[in-house]
């Protein structure tokens, strides 16, 4: 077993945002929304095969 | 069972002592009265479904009165259990996805579009043109497309396209494709009507069938409009547990599954005009918490704090401290009418298919749902002066991070710039993280209340397999103080540690309520898409639990995952156990059909026992049960290689 490290929690402020941290407003516009989706979701929505489903026969 | 034995939630004790003094019969007082429980009824052996019986399956008597054997009984049993948990969740679908239409055609002034990403994501899912259509338009072709899903009668519902190819083949090559969420549901009733289908395995091929339109069509569908309407989980601190009631507020509890009223009554409590109602009434404020799945639904996102899961719904009603339990669907305890009866809580339900006696019944109307939201924040803030006796509320509450959508945990393992589920992909290759398991589900009085689910969930960490949950499991893990990042420095072994510190993510993740658990099987899919893991669900180093399930929607929630390729222990009982060979077909035979097995472990750490052996197994197969670092050549060893 692994000696126990030392939290990060003391060396932090105890203080919280009061802003919640909203990534998906970093896409705004239409082109951005489907760029993203081409690309973080690729698994579904690129024109390519990606992984292990690459090279292979469509079901 | 004595009352420190029923939980190891420090707030059960205290207030199973003041329902005592108070004379209030509470879930486990019932269910002492209940026992002995019928053991043919237990085992799945009772049948009742025609007027020749009930009928039960002795060693004296093999045969039900028209001949039905103990497996023909158990697996029509089994299989209506999963029609009535499909059924639950695709109806909340189909609630939400109604609301969706009337905002389409403007009948639902008071709801909007918070996601359109999402709309987009489900539009292109369903083959709607996007391009540059405006959104009004787009929505109103989602919104029919989805529906559409219920009532389809041939070939197959949309979602199962998001599962790998090699998954699709398979259901197709098994029979076991959903054609339409509703018929599937529908044939369960009708083969399992008296004299009509008797083949055990036949049977349980339905009910695979079945569940796999709720997992990839009704739940799926579910929490795909409820993002659309109400926004994509993104990471928030939130409390749970019933400290999060306040002594000098209006507490007003939602509870139940469907954020539909929910969302409008986190709306009206902001009113000024409620407000300064509630201060003239006494109250400093107005304090909405969750229970269950509504709780986890606007929990996810609006940090409202969860009072508690389960088996806490009648005692948060004993602190004697709220105005309003505000229920709709699912889950909700008739009891909870007796309960406020000897406190001043007002119990108001709203659903036009779940009445109950007793209570104050303000029927959801999507049209005005602000107006009625508003009217029952109302009747709370005008119950406060009512409060009766001393107010018990408990100290106990946990801060968590919750907010884990597929889309944010894919987003926070690569930015805007590169997101993707590589990270994690390579984590479980290299080692450092051995698996994943989605530790799902209820709360039951037959075990220790929320222990089973912490003791599973603890093991299963320290040997580094990380945890999505969802449901009143999840509520367990946040009470517990799972879910903050510093719980993988004081739990998880140091593989999954050192990726949750990389990451800064805890290493359990609050994914949403119980028909979120789609979200898993996407997780999931993206897993086998991205490479690396094998070309199936089934070939990942993946398990699915619900230590101590109770409903019939977490039988079905299992058996789609089991259809699905994941094998899936459960705890507390086991409902075939009177018929061996069903049994069988479901423990053994069904790796053959979909690719996994159910099991059965009411002991948490043997239940961690059977998923790490199972994922050490996954991963021999897939060759990776040595830990192997990823090796970065440079160009000295790359000429190196070329020269071999």
């Amino acid at each position: 077993m692994d000696e126990p490290r030392e939290s990060l929690e003391e060396s932090c402020e105890p203080k919280r945002s009061e802003k919640t941290y909203n990534w998906r407003k970093k896409l705004n516009t239409r082109e951005e929304m489907l760029k993203y989706l081409q690309t973080a979701e690729r698994y579904w929505f690129s024109q390519e095969w990606y992984g292990s489903e690459r090279r292979k026969t469509p079901a | 069972m004595t009352d420190s034995e029923k939980s190891i939630d420090r707030t059960v004790e205290s207030l199973l002592q003041k329902a005592k003094q108070d004379e209030v019969e509470l879930v486990w007082d019932r269910l002492e009265l209940q026992l002995p429980q019928c053991k043919f009824g237990q085992q799945g052996v009772c049948c009742k479904i025609c007027a020749m019986g009930p009928c039960r399956i002795t060693k004296k008597a093999e045969f039900g009165v028209c001949g039905a054997t103990a497996e023909t009984i158990a697996a029509r049993n089994f299989i209506r259990m999963v029609a009535s948990g499909a059924a639950a969740h695709s109806d909340h679908g189909r609630g939400v996805a109604l609301t969706l239409l009337a905002l389409a055609n403007g009948e639902a002034s008071d709801y909007k579009i918070k996601d359109e990403q999402k709309l987009i994501a489900v539009a292109l899912d369903f083959g709607i043109e996007v391009g540059e259509r405006n959104t009004e338009e787009i929505l109103k072709d989602v919104a029919k497309v989805v529906l559409a899903e219920f009532g389809n009668q041939e070939g197959e519902i949309h979602y199962l396209k998001k599962a790998p190819l090699r998954r699709q083949e398979l259901w197709r090559k098994q029979g076991i494709a959903p054609r339409g969420i509703d018929r599937e549901i529908v044939e369960i009733m009708h083969r399992t009507h008296m004299g009509v289908d008797h083949d055990p395995e036949h049977l349980l091929r339905q009910g695979m069938r079945a569940s796999l339109g709720d997992g990839w069509g009704g739940s799926m569908l579910a929490t795909d409009v409820q993002d659309i309407l109400f926004g994509t989980p993104e990471p928030i601190l939130g409390e749970a547990n019933l400290g999060t009631l306040s002594e000098d507020e209006v507490n007003i509890i939602v509870h139940g599954h469907e954020p539909l009223l929910s969302e409008m009554i986190v709306v009206a409590a902001q009113d000024k005009e409620l407000l300064d109602l509630a201060k003239q009434k006494g109250a400093q404020g107005i304090n909405i918490t969750g229970m269950c799945c509504t709780g986890l639904e606007i929990l996810m996102r609006h940090e409202i704090p969860i009072a508690g899961n389960f088996l806490q719904q009648e005692l948060a009603v004993v602190t004697g401290a709220v105005e309003a339990v505000v229920v709709d669907i699912q889950c909700i305890m008739p009891a909870l009418a007796n309960v406020a009866q000897c406190y001043h809580t007002k119990i108001i339900s709203t659903s036009p298919i779940a009445k109950f006696p007793g209570t104050t019944y303000i029927e959801f109307d999507e049209e005005n749902a602000l107006e009625m939201a508003k009217r029952i924040v109302r009747i709370a803030v005008e119950n406060f002066p009512n409060r009766l006796g001393k107010v018990a509320i408990p100290q106990e509450k946990m801060e968590h991070i919750s907010g884990f959508s597929y889309e944010t945990i894919n987003y926070l393992l690569g930015g805007v710039y590169r997101a993707s589920v590589r990270p994690l992909n390579d984590n479980i290759i290299n080692g450092r993280i051995r698996g994943v398991a989605g530790v799902v589900g209820c709360n039951n009085p037959k075990v220790r209340y929320d222990w089973v689910h912490i003791e599973l969930v603890k093991e299963l960490i320290k040997n580094d397999v990380a945890v999505l949950q969802t449901g009143c499991s999840a509520i367990a893990c946040a009470k517990e103080g799972l879910m903050i990042p510093e719980a993988a420095a004081r739990f998880a072994g140091a593989g999954l540690r050192e990726v949750c510190e990389a990451v800064g993510i805890p290493p359990v993740l609050n994914m949403g309520s119980c028909v979120d658990n789609s979200r898993i099987l996407i997780a999931a899919s993206a897993m086998v898409k991205e490479g690396g893991l094998g070309d199936d669900l089934s070939d990942l180093p993946v398990a699915g639990a619900a230590p101590e399930w109770m409903s019939e929607k977490a039988i079905s929630i299992g058996q789609y995952f089991v259809a699905s390729g994941v094998f899936t222990v459960f705890g507390v009982t086991w409902p075939t156990l009177g018929a061996e060979e069903t049994t069988r077909i479901l423990f053994e035979k069904m790796e053959g059909i979909a690719g996994a097995n159910w099991a059965f472990e009411p002991d948490p750490i043997e239940a961690a026992k059977l998923i790490i052996a199972h994922i050490d197994g996954k991963r021999k197969a897939l060759g990776i049960d040595k830990a192997r670092e990823r090796v970065l050549f440079d160009m000295a060893k790359r000429r190196e290689l070329e020269a071999v």
